[in-house]
């Protein structure tokens, strides 16, 4: 329940991908979409303004990055395929943020759903084999301070609050899945590979996650694909998170990552919130 | 269709998150992986005539250092209190978190669940603690996601107590105290 939402805080975002060093094609996408219905009091002779409060419109903000799976052209095409097609689905869908109690709430969150659906469907109707091609999806619809996030596959989000970074994602490989059933040892997985293989893709088989974060002021978050975390240690991401603007962050993420060896393509987006 | 949000709620480490997975899922994981932040679950329950979703809200628990925001429970038509029967702290907490939840959310029905039962060897709650309880007007369950004991009967009471069937707090025959 957004109750709570007040007067939006200003939240600085940025985007950026690269190729990285080793690849010859960047099969990642991503996206930073702002939203809002604006009501303008162009003119009054009201004392009384605090109906701007009630008819105020919070800003909502989609973003969301996706690392694709099956081949360099079938990667960025899975990728790019899944983030237009929820871009589109959240444009198309947005009215139902206007109003807060909990059952539009959960309708809200199923959208979202939804809109990962579609880029599903997009795919499959594509690609009508099994095993064609597939994207990871890590998506956060924030509506100031609360951030909505539908997670598909190993692109990771997190949030830094105070020094501390926390990881609000759970990967879904293969290897997480069986070491969490218990049917496999970590040291198993790690030599058979299977961290690298995906138990839940867009184009694949999908099953996404739903979750909630409460953001504060001066929080920042980030979404991104794994060619910056197994390059870059949380104390250097969370380093780079706790100064300079949200561009500049994007732009130290990146060249750490490359620094680090750049292996594969790395695409990160970092908001910040601050007043 | 009628939905009813669910936030399980209680320290961390307690087995919230192994709960919903076992009532959702079916499956059971040793490993252990804080929550941040919550994590939202869905489930259809058949309540005779009626068809109620669940919306699990499974809530990052309570740190030394961290209290569970208000925001989350907001909203809430019904609380599931967790507590791990081996460690007794995380039960003492319960009677503060029920406060903590009152002031998000109301009056809403509620339920504890002392989970972990298949670890009798190393059980920490004793008779006079789940009077305690019961006392307070909770209705309390032995609950272990590991093997499922309680945990689709735990969900389908507090489902049928948001209907507003009854649900006596003082019918606890299925609470065995620890031997």
């Amino acid at each position: 329940m957004l109750a709570e939402a007040r007067a939006p805080t200003r939240v600085d975002i940025a985007g950026l991908s690269n190729v990285g060093k080793v690849r010859s094609a960047n099969e990642d996408h991503f996206a930073v979409m702002a939203m809002r219905k604006a009501v303008e009091l162009r003119a009054t002779n009201l004392q009384e303004l605090t109906l701007l409060d009630r008819v105020r419109r919070p800003e909502v903000h989609l973003l969301v990055v996706a690392d694709g799976v099956g081949g360099a052209s079938g990667g960025k095409l899975a990728s790019g395929v899944a983030v237009r097609a929820v871009v589109e689905y959240v444009a198309e869908a947005i009215g139902c943020v206007q109003d807060f109690d909990v059952d539009h709430e959960q309708a809200f969150l199923d959208q979202l759903s939804r809109a990962v659906e579609r880029g599903h469907e997009r795919l499959k109707e594509m690609f009508q084999t099994q095993g064609g091609p597939a994207t990871t999806l890590t998506m956060v619809t924030l509506v100031w301070p609360r951030a909505y996030v539908v997670h598909v596959g190993d692109s990771r989000g997190y949030y830094l609050r105070q020094g501390v970074l926390r990881q609000f994602t759970r990967d879904q490989t293969m290897g997480d899945y069986l070491v969490d059933i218990g049917a496999v040892t970590e040291q198993h997985a790690q030599k058979a590979g299977l961290y690298n293989v995906l138990s839940s893709a867009v184009g694949g088989d999908l099953v996404p996650t739903v979750g909630v974060v409460d953001l504060s002021d001066g929080d920042a978050l980030l979404l991104c694909t794994d060619g910056l975390t197994k390059h870059v240690k949380d104390d250097r991401i969370a380093a780079i998170l706790s100064s300079g603007s949200a561009e500049a962050a994007t732009q130290s993420l990146i060249d750490a990552a490359l620094a680090g060896g750049g292996t594969d393509n790395v695409t990160v987006i970092v908001a910040k919130a601050g007043d | 269709m009628i939905q009813k949000k669910i936030c399980m709620v209680g320290v961390y480490g307690t087995g919230k998150t192994s709960l919903v997975q076992r009532y959702v899922q079916s499956i059971f994981s040793a490993k252990y992986h804080s929550t941040v932040g919550v994590k939202v679950d869905r489930k259809e329950v058949n309540l005779g005539a009626t068809t109620v979703t669940l919306l699990l809200w499974d809530v990052e628990g309570r740190t030394a250092d961290h209290e569970i925001p208000t925001s989350y429970l907001r909203g809430a038509h019904a609380m599931f209190f967790v507590a791990d029967g081996t460690r007794r702290e995380t039960v003492d907490a319960l009677f503060d978190l029920r406060e903590h939840a009152r002031a998000a959310a109301g009056d809403v029905p509620s339920i504890v669940a002392l989970n972990k039962n298949d670890l009798q060897d190393q059980w920490r709650i004793g008779p006079s603690d789940t009077s305690k309880l019961i006392t307070a007007g909770v209705h309390v369950v032995r609950t272990s996601a590991k093997t499922g004991e309680g945990v689709e009967d735990s969900f389908r009471w507090l489902a049928n107590a948001t209907l507003g069937e009854p649900a006596s707090p003082t019918d606890q025959s299925q609470v065995r105290h620890a031997r």
